[in-house]
């Protein structure tokens, strides 16, 4: 095994070799930036080339836009609703609204009448929440926050198991507050 | 001073497998990495991607790195810094109420993020890394020196 200066590598030890009987502490930090930076370097270099090659690589700059997102969505309508569609179709009672995040968040305030299915525990709570609510049903998912991908993933799940009319209202609830819509607390 | 010898040998070769370990499934399974990397909601969009495909390959070659014990200087400040990163992540993202699934093993998010396990795992991670800083950069004189090299 090497030392723990890793001398000879590229000659970035050669320096460190001379001067390191008087200033070892010194040396050996002169040698992590130089090797850190090396290091830094060849693995961005591999990664790039890997994901350049690879049938799966990433876009070095991704889509992460709400529709981007939910691209895969297999959707009879549009998959984001806004928040005026949202509003006439609560008002019409023209679709079940679901409440994407924790129980404990759910149950402090929710849209009124919303179910709750947090997607990070949907295989164990799906059979019991979907259970009234029939595969041909206009769903709208939500969650809190620009950036929150809890609804999305949730639609996706629902998506498919057979829910062909899922939909995501984008920073759902804090959109829904905004507006002064209908909500409640605690569970139904 | 043997058994401390081997003491650091043993967490320089076991931070290392972690790295290497955790490396794997990140870089088989770009697209659900990039995503974990974004529902931590904390770079910007922009930047997502590039990290989600460069740095399970650093965490690999840091990895390999320490495990050779090759360039231990550069590799131990980057696994450090790499470390008390992704310690700062969660800790940042539990103090706004973010809970996510950390991704530092695998790219699977079923099942419910346990936030409070994942500190408490990385902080052991945070000890092992300062057990290889120290190995590397503690001062020690000349005898001394030459009869702790690995």
């Amino acid at each position: 095994m090497r030392d723990t200066e890793g001398r000879g590598v590229f000659g970035l030890n050669t320096l460190t070799h001379i001067k390191s009987a008087h200033e070892p502490g010194r040396t050996k930090v002169g040698s992590a930036f130089l090797q850190g930076a090396a290091i830094l370097v060849i693995s961005l270099a591999i990664s790039l080339c890997v994901n350049a090659l690879r049938k799966d690589g990433l876009p070095l700059k991704g889509d992460w836009s709400p529709k981007a997102q939910l691209s895969g969505l297999q959707s009879a309508e549009e998959p984001v609703v806004t928040l005026d569609e949202a509003r006439a179709l609560f008002l019409t009672n023209g679709a079940v609204f679901i409440d994407a995040r924790p129980a404990e968040v759910y149950l402090s305030g929710h849209i009124k009448g919303a179910l709750n299915l947090p997607s990070q525990e949907f295989e164990e709570h799906f059979s019991e929440v979907m259970a009234p609510v029939p595969p041909d049903s206009l769903i709208i998912t939500y969650c809190d926050g620009e950036s929150c991908t809890l609804s999305k993933d949730l639609a996706m799940e629902l998506s498919a198991r057979g829910y062909g009319h899922t939909r995501v209202l984008v920073n759902g609830w804090s959109v829904w507050l905004d507006s002064n819509l209908p909500s409640e607390t605690g569970g139904k | 001073m043997r058994s401390g010898r081997y003491f650091f040998l043993a967490t320089r070769l076991l931070l290392g497998a972690l790295l290497l370990a955790a490396s794997v499934d990140k870089i088989l399974h770009p697209e659900d990495f990039a995503k974990i990397v974004h529902n931590y909601m904390i770079l910007p969009d922009s930047l997502v991607n590039i990290v989600a495909i460069s740095l399970p390959w650093l965490e690999g070659l840091l990895g390999l790195l320490l495990v050779a014990g090759f360039w231990l200087p550069g590799a131990v400040v980057l696994a450090n810094a790499l470390l008390l990163i992704f310690f700062s992540a969660l800790i940042f993202n539990m103090a706004r109420g973010i809970d996510v699934h950390c991704g530092c093993f695998s790219t699977k998010i079923t099942g419910s993020p346990q936030t409070s396990w994942y500190l408490v795992r990385d902080s052991l991670f945070l000890l092992l890394g300062f057990a290889a800083w120290l190995q590397v950069f503690r001062p020690r004189g000349g005898a001394r020196h030459q009869a702790l090299k690995i």
